[in-house]
Order: C-alpha cells, then sequence, then structure tokens
C-alpha cells in the first residue's frame, strides 16, 4: 500500500477544524507540539506548537539565528547528526508515528519527510546515479527506477535539459539546476512531506524564480515547509506562515496562521515590525 | 504528483551491510592496534633475556652470536652525527631560500621542490648505490661512516626540507613586514626573528630524520660498511645497528635471539625518538594556543 | 656617513647570505639529478656493450657463472611487481576498513590514540619488519603449507602489505574526513542508512584521496629492500604459486653488490636505474593527479 495514498486517506477521516497553533492534527500533516531544541545546554528552540496542514504550503520565517533552521532539522531528526543537539516534545505524523521516539525508524521515517537544502548538494556522481543510490536504499526495484526518475525530472522541468546527459556528473549543471536536482530526488522517494530549508539563498535571483515556481507547484500534492529569508517570496507562495524570534535567548513560535491574515495583520509586535520590514 | 509502485523488495543491505562494515572495520582497527604489540611482544620474548649491561657496553663475539653491541652503538652515533652536520644546514638553507628569497612559483621554485620531491621518491637501497660510487669512490671516503653519514643525509633531506618549508610558511604574514618597517636586512630578520621563530618545527623535523635516520639499513651496506670494530675515526667503516640485525637475520645461522635484542633496543630507540618529537609538537602547539 | 657605510655592508652580507642558501638550494634540488647521472655511469659499461638486450631477453640470472653467464631481469622484475601488487591487495582492504571504522563507527576518543599507534607503525624500521616476518611470518606458513619452505612470494607480500597498512590507513582516513559535510547530509536527509551512505557517497567521494594513498604505498613497496630480502627466499625464478620463493629486484642489488665486479655490477646499476624511472614515474604521476582531486567536490 503506498504510505502516501494512505496518508491521504487517514486526513479525510480528520475532522475538519481551522487552522490555527491549537494542538489538533485535523487536516494536518504534521502536528508539532512543545518542540524544544538544545545545542548542549544551550536552548535554540523552545516550546514550539505548530500544525503543518496537509498539502499545503508553510512557510517559516524570521531573524537569523531564531532557531528557524534547528526547528526544521528537527522535524526529520537530521538534528541527531550534531553532536550534543537534544530534542524534547513531540511530532506526530498523519497516521500518528511519533517523529520524536527513540525507536522510531529514522531511515523510512526521513524517506516519509524529506528535505531540500540551503546550498545544492547533489552526490558528486552521476545524475542517474543520484536517483539509483537512494531509490535502491528504499527497496524499488531496478526495473521501475528510470520511470520514476524520467517522471519526477519532468516534475521539476529538468527532464528536457538533462535526458540526454544522465550519466554525466551532476556537479555539472548549474546551480539552479542542481537545486531542482535535489528537489526531484527528495519528490523520488514519494514523500508526504517536504522541507526546504532556504531552498533559493544561495541561487540567482532567475534561477531562485524556477525553484520559486516549482515549490510552488507542489501545492495540492505534498505537504511543504519551507524556511525563508525572503519574505516577499513567502508572501507569494505561502497558505500559511510561522514567525519565529528570539525569546530570552531561545528561539520561540510567536506567530502563525493563515498567510493572508499573518501577513496583513499580525498580532505580535515584534512579528509586525518584522513583516512590515522595520526590524530583523 | 507521479505515484508508482512502493518499496517492495526487502531491504537486506541497509542492516545486514551495516554489521559487515562495522565487524569487519572493528577488525582492521584491531589488527592495526595489535599488530605493534605483537611485533613488540614476539621481539621482547626472543630478545630480551640477552639485555644486560655488557650487552650495551661488550664488543660483538662470534659474528654476534654472543657479546654486545657497543661499537655498533658507537657506529650508529656517528653516523647519526655525520649525517645530521649535512642535512641540517642544507635543508634548512634550502628551505630558508625556497621561502624568503623566491616566490613561490617562480621557476627556480619549481625546480627545487620538484627535485627534492623526487629525491623523497628515491629508494633507499639507491641511495645506497649512489653513496657508495659518489662519497666512496669519486670522493675518496671508501667504506666509511663519513660516507654512510652522508648518504643518510642525501636520504633525509626532503624530510628536513619540507617541515622547515611548512614551519616558515606558517609564520605570522606580518612578522616580515615588521622587520623590514624596523629597517632590519634580510640576513639580520632571517637570523634573529625568522629562525628563531620557527625553530620548533625545525628541531620537529629533525627528530623524524634521526628516526628514519637510525631506522635505514639498505643505505648503509654499501656505504658504512659491516665492521665490527670500535671506529676510531670518521674514515673507519662501522656497522650500524640496523645492518646488525640484518647481518645476524640473514647470513648468521643461530643469531636469531641476538637479532632480536637487536631489535628491540632499535626499536626502543626509534620510539624515543619519536616520542620526543610528539611530545615537542604537542608542547609548542599548546603553547601556540595560550599565547593570543 | 657611517650609516651609509653600514648600509652598503649589510647589503653585501644580504648578498652572500642570498648566494649561499641559493647554492645550497640548488644543491638540494640536484642532488637528484646527480643521482641518477651517477646511476647512469655505473650502468654505462653494461649499456655501451650491449648487454640491456640479454638483460630482458635472457631467460635466467647467474651472471657469476663462468661457463654460461646470463643476466635476466625478468623473473626479478616480475617477482617485484607480484609482491608489489599483492601487498596492496591485501592491505588496501583492511586499511580501507579501517579508516571506514574509524570515520563512522567509533567513538571519537578513539581516534587520538588510532593515530599514534598508526604513527609508530609507520616508525618501526623496516629491517625489524623484516626479522619479525622472518620469525614469525615465515614459520606460520610453514606449519600450514608443510612442503613449502616458508620464504615465499606470500610471506613478502604479508610482510610487506603489514608494512604499508599504516599509510593506507592514514591517507584513507584522511580521505574519508575530507568528505564534504553536505554530502553527507544529503544522505541523511533521503534517508540513507549508514551502510549506504558509506558504500554510495563516502568512499566513491573518497576514491581519489585513497588512490593517492595507494600509489604513494605502491612506491613506498617497490623500493622496499630489507621486508622482502629476509622473507621472500631470494630464488631469482617467475613464481607459479604463491608459495614460490621470489626474488625482487632490491634485495638482488642488497645480495650481489658487494662481490659484483664488471659487467655484473653495470647490470645491478641498470637495476637501480630501473627502480628509480619507476618510482619518479609514480611521484610525477601522482602531482599531476593531485588538481584533479581538489576540483572533484566544486560546485556551482
Amino acid at each position: 500500500m503506498n504510505p502516501s495514498a494512505l496518508s491521504r486517506q487517514n486526513e479525510l477521516n480528520c475532522s475538519t477544524s481551522g487552522s490555527g497553533c491549537i494542538v489538533d492534527c485535523g487536516t494536518s500533516n504534521l502536528c508539532v507540539s512543545e518542540l524544544s531544541v538544545f545545542y548542549r545546554d544551550h536552548s535554540a528552540v523552545r516550546d514550539v506548537s505548530l500544525n503543518i496542514p496537509t498539502n499545503e504550503i508553510t512557510a517559516i520565517v524570521g531573524p537569523s539565528g531564531c532557531g528557524k533552521s534547528s526547528f526544521l532539522h528537527s522535524l526529520n531528526r537530521l538534528t541527531d547528526l550534531i553532536p550534543g543537539c537534544r530534542v524534547t516534545g513531540s511530532i506526530r505524523l498523519c497516521d500518528g508515528t511519533e517523529i520524536t521516539h527513540p525507536q522510531a525508524d529514522i531511515l523510512s521515517l526521513r524517506r516519509r519527510v524529506g528535505i531540500v537544502f540551503q546550498r545544492p548538494n547533489p552526490f558528486p556522481q552521476s545524475i542517474r546515479r543520484n536517483f539509483e543510490i537512494p531509490l535502491k536504499e528504499h527497496g524499488w526495484h531496478n526495473r521501475d527506477i528510470p520511470d520514476r526518475m524520467e517522471a519526477v525530472l519532468r516534475d521539476v522541468g529538468l527532464w528536457d535539459e538533462v535526458s540526454d546527459r544522465l550519466h554525466k556528473s551532476a556537479i555539472a549543471l548549474s546551480g539552479g539546476q542542481q537545486q531542482r536536482l535535489c528537489i526531484a530526488r527528495a519528490l523520488a522517494l514519494d514523500p508526504e512531506v517536504i522541507l526546504f530549508d532556504e531552498p533559493c539563498s544561495a541561487l540567482d535571483p532567475i534561477a531562485s524564480g524556477v525553484v520559486e515556481d516549482l515549490i510552488h507547484s507542489l501545492k495540492g500534492k505534498v505537504t511543504v515547509a519551507i524556511v525563508t529569508h525572503n519574505l516577499a517570496q513567502a508572501r507569494r507562495i505561502a497558505d500559511h506562515a510561522a514567525v519565529f524570534w528570539v525569546r530570552d535567548n531561545a528561539g520561540a513560535l510567536v506567530e502563525s496562521g493563515p498567510a493572508a491574515r499573518v501577513f496583513s495583520d499580525p498580532l505580535d509586535p515584534d512579528a509586525a515590525l518584522y513583516l512590515s520590514g522595520a526590524r530583523g | 504528483m507521479p505515484t508508482l509502485a512502493p518499496p517492495q523488495k526487502r531491504r537486506v543491505f541497509p542492516v545486514l551491510g551495516d554489521r559487515v562494515f562495522g565487524a569487519f572495520g572493528m577488525a582492521a582497527a584491531l589488527l592495526s592496534f595489535g599488530l605493534f604489540a605483537w611485533i613488540v611482544w614476539d621481539l621482547a620474548r626472543l630478545g630480551f633475556p640477552q639485555l644486560s649491561w655488557g650487552y650495551f657496553t661488550g664488543e660483538v663475539e662470534d659474528s654476534g652470536r654472543a657479546g654486545g653491541i657497543g661499537p655498533l652503538l658507537v657506529s650508529s652515533l656517528l653516523i647519526l652525527v655525520c649525517c645530521l652536520g649535512l642535512v641540517i644546514p642544507l635543508g634548512v638553507g634550502c628551505a630558508l631560500w625556497l621561502s624568503e628569497f623566491v616566490k613561490r612559483r617562480s621557476v627556480a621554485a619549481r625546480l627545487v621542490t620538484g627535485g627534492v620531491d623526487l629525491l623523497a621518491s628515491v629508494p633507499s637501497i639507491v641511495f645506497g648505490l649512489f653513496g657508495m660510487v659518489f662519497f666512496g669512490q669519486v670522493l675518496g671516503m671508501g667504506f666509511s661512516i663519513l660516507a654512510g653519514g652522508l648518504t643518510l643525509a642525501c636520504m633525509i633531506l626532503p624530510i628536513l626540507v619540507r617541515t622547515t618549508l611548512s614551519a616558515l610558511e606558517s609564520l605570522p604574514a606580518d612578522l616580515r613586514p615588521a622587520a623590514a618597517a624596523l629597517g632590519l636586512t634580510n640576513t639580520t630578520a632571517i637570523a634573529k626573528i625568522l629562525l628563531p621563530a620557527a625553530l620548533p618545527g625545525i628541531v620537529i623535523g629533525i627528530t623524524l630524520g634521526i628516526g628514519r635516520a637510525l631506522s635505514e639499513t639498505a643505505a648503509l651496506i654499501f656505504t658504512s660498511g659491516y665492521s665490527i670494530r670500535w671506529p676510531e675515526t670518521l674514515g673507519d667503516s662501522g656497522r650500524s645497528l640496523s645492518v646488525h640485525i640484518y647481518d645476524l637475520a640473514l647470513n648468521v645461522a643461530g643469531g636469531n635471539t641476538m637479532a632480536a635484542s637487536s631489535a628491540l633496543v632499535l626499536l626502543a630507540l626509534i620510539l624515543l625518538v619519536n616520542s620526543v618529537a610528539v611530545a615537542l609538537s604537542e608542547h609548542w602547539l599548546r603553547r601556540r594556543h595560550q599565547t593570543p | 656617513m657611517t650609516s651609509s657605510k653600514n648600509t652598503s655592508l649589510s647589503r653585501s652580507i644580504d648578498r652572500v647570505a642570498q648566494g649561499i642558501l641559493g647554492l645550497l638550494a640548488l644543491v638540494s634540488g640536484a642532488l637528484v639529478v646527480l643521482i641518477v647521472c651517477f646511476l647512469f655511469k655505473g650502468a654505462w659499461p653494461a649499456i655501451e656493450a650491449g648487454r640491456l638486450e640479454s638483460f630482458f631477453a635472457d631467460p635466467k640470472w647467474q651472471p657469476g657463472s663462468v661457463r654460461d653467464p646470463q643476466f635476466g631481469v625478468v623473473s626479478m622484475l616480475v617477482g617485484s611487481t607480484l609482491v608489489t601488487l599483492l601487498a596492496v591487495a591485501l592491505a588496501l582492504p583492511v586499511g580501507v576498513a579501517g579508516a571506514v571504522f574509524h570515520r563512522f563507527y567509533a567513538p571519537p576518543a578513539l581516534e587520538r590514540w588510532n593515530r599514534r599507534i598508526l604513527e609508530l607503525l609507520i616508525g618501526v624500521p623496516a629491517v625489524v619488519f623484516g626479522f619479525w616476518g622472518l620469525s614469525v611470518v615465515v614459520p606460520a606458513i610453514v606449519r600450514f603449507v608443510p612442503e613449502s619452505s616458508g620464504q615465499s612470494l606470500l610471506a613478502g607480500g604479508i610482510v610487506l602489505g603489514l608494512m604499508i597498512l599504516p599509510i593506507i590507513t592514514l591517507t584513507s582516513q584522511a580521505a574519508l574526513q575530507a568528505v564534504p559535510p553536505a554530502q553527507l547530509q544529503a544522505a541523511a536527509g533521503l534517508g540513507l542508512g549508514r551502510a549506504r551512505t558509506i558504500w554510495s557517497i563516502a568512499l566513491p567521494a573518497a576514491k581519489g584521496g585513497i588512490g593517492t594513498g595507494v600509489l604513494l604505498s605502491l612506491a613506498r613497496a617497490v623500493g622496499e629492500t630489507m621486508a622482502v630480502v629476509l622473507v621472500c627466499g631470494n630464488i631469482p625464478q617467475i613464481p607459479t604459486s604463491l608459495f614460490d620463493p621470489i626474488r625482487p629486484v632490491t634485495s638482488t642489488i642488497a645480495l650481489e653488490m658487494g662481490y659484483a665486479t664488471a659487467s655484473h655490477k653495470a647490470l645491478l646499476f641498470c637495476a637501480g636505474l630501473i627502480l628509480v624511472l619507476f618510482t619518479a614515474a609514480l611521484v610525477g604521476w601522482l602531482s599531476f593527479r593531485r588538481p584533479a582531486i581538489d576540483s572533484g567536490t566544486g560546485g556551482a
């Protein structure tokens, strides 16, 4: 059974309720409650509760150092890679899987919750290998891999550009192409959620626009959480917005809700100043 | 969103592969950890019973089956002295010229560093051939401690050049303009400021070179020779400790235990020299971190 | 006035110092040329007398024989090649596995000790390795294969392999450390397991650095004399099994130079020349390769 199909079915069974930062897994794919991230004894994120709605785009904005990236990385346990990093609280997938559980199957978890980083990081191998390695690892049959690769490369609009050089090194692509390749690579695993960690900030404006359009096109197909510094970009693509701010030396969520409301009429004074461009 | 058949194959690699890598890797790491202990244990088992004060001071008797290694220790020391006497001025001078007088990318600098790097790749037995002809025959030294020492000097030259060069290059870049601004000549700046500052690195290089020179055998067989008498001058032939081990193991039936004793002594000497190098470098590293 | 005098004096001191240091550098850089020249000089009688032909064509090496002197070096070249390849074949998987263990499995506290031990191993003199091989590895081979003498291609391969093991481990470890963290992060983000990350991401990315270590250890192993001369049996023949004795080029020089005369001696110099050319070629290839390794991680 396709896990993402399963999740969509679950979502139909869920009762629909208003969005907001209350802990209620209504239409949400990811329910975060009271999440804190510590680096040794310093706390980087404190007590964040947030729902990330299914198949919509949630933008996470805020000034540098307010814990946005730490928060995002804890959503698929990449924080495990950092020595001395500790996460408390609860992150629940739609089917009830508890991500922060110590015995969670991290590898299949990361298949279900993909991530795209700030700097494109294709493996320095052929374009084809970039898809073969993760797909094989997650049990796809060899014969299915070429079709799968073509489908996601078409999804990101890269197929026509690279179909004749799939055996060439992925490093030879331009920055924007590399980033789209990384998105395609994440999509190939058929995740329920994709996390984007400032995916456009290392790209030139034109490539940035292409990637932005691509992320926008994922709406309705997969749940997206995107950390961005670019407020205009967040306004253009987000359905929901969450504003992080530093409170008592730790990152905290100060505002969240439908993007239109958050951007036009923020309740929190710091968020209001930040969103109006006066601070941060 | 393209949806395709989800994972169906049983995934064996992630778990099994991880176990295999871990087990094989641990075995490999244990091998390199254990190997050293194994070698020391075998040498000690065979060679320790023969060690005594008399062993270190006595003459070699019965081709090495009995007696001690006194003359060999003296010969080894003298070979080392000759070696350092040539290699220190040559190596330090070469590194100084490369770092202070020519541009890094100039043709001359590249030729010299290329030559030194190639020198590092020459097999030690070839140094022996060269030393035999050049020092022994052309310069008329014959089989002598001096010829052996000078041959070893050629061999460890690349080590000293490399370490001195990196010591000079890691000095703070503003030392040189500071010296120039005070109107110091190049010579004064080098002798009074740069060399003292780079001394730790140079000393470490020399210690590493000593370790290498002590362990060398092949380059000495045809240069300093096999004589087991107490050396009287640098012109005498003298057998080094390493050549003694070689000779006992290859040519002397029943010399096994005595060879192990000599090997144990040699290994201890080299461990001592290398530990000094490590201790020095850690000491200086710490001091550098402490000074702001 | 005094000052200008001093200035001109110190200028000339500077010039003299520069001259002396330049001369030292010239000597250091030219030493390798001098070595090759003297090898040529030593080898010249053989080259002049047209012996090089018999060097490669003669089937046997019996330079001392009065009735039928033969100077075939092929068996020794084969011996050198085989023992070197065997050593690398044994040391490469073990060294890389050890490096992988320390990079991905072992607790970081172990790392310091690991480095220390490997450096100690590199410091062990070749003659000690050879002697240890003779008194431990050779008897062990005899125990398992009683019909062999123990002194064999296999013994040489094992001892040489153990000698180059720390070199391969250290260079592989450095290469694995240099794998960009972004690659490992990407692998983790895709849910790749540790084994898959090592096999498909880290090792391919570290290939260049590991290759450098292999070339370095090849150069070291081919030129090694003491470790092989004591354990290989020293019979100049092309081996038919792992348990046959062989005689590498370096051993021949060490064993025969002491008594060789005339054309025999010249041929030994030829052998030395071949060794130098081979290791120089390896090192040349290495420095030619190095820039290619650095650019492997470049992105857009």
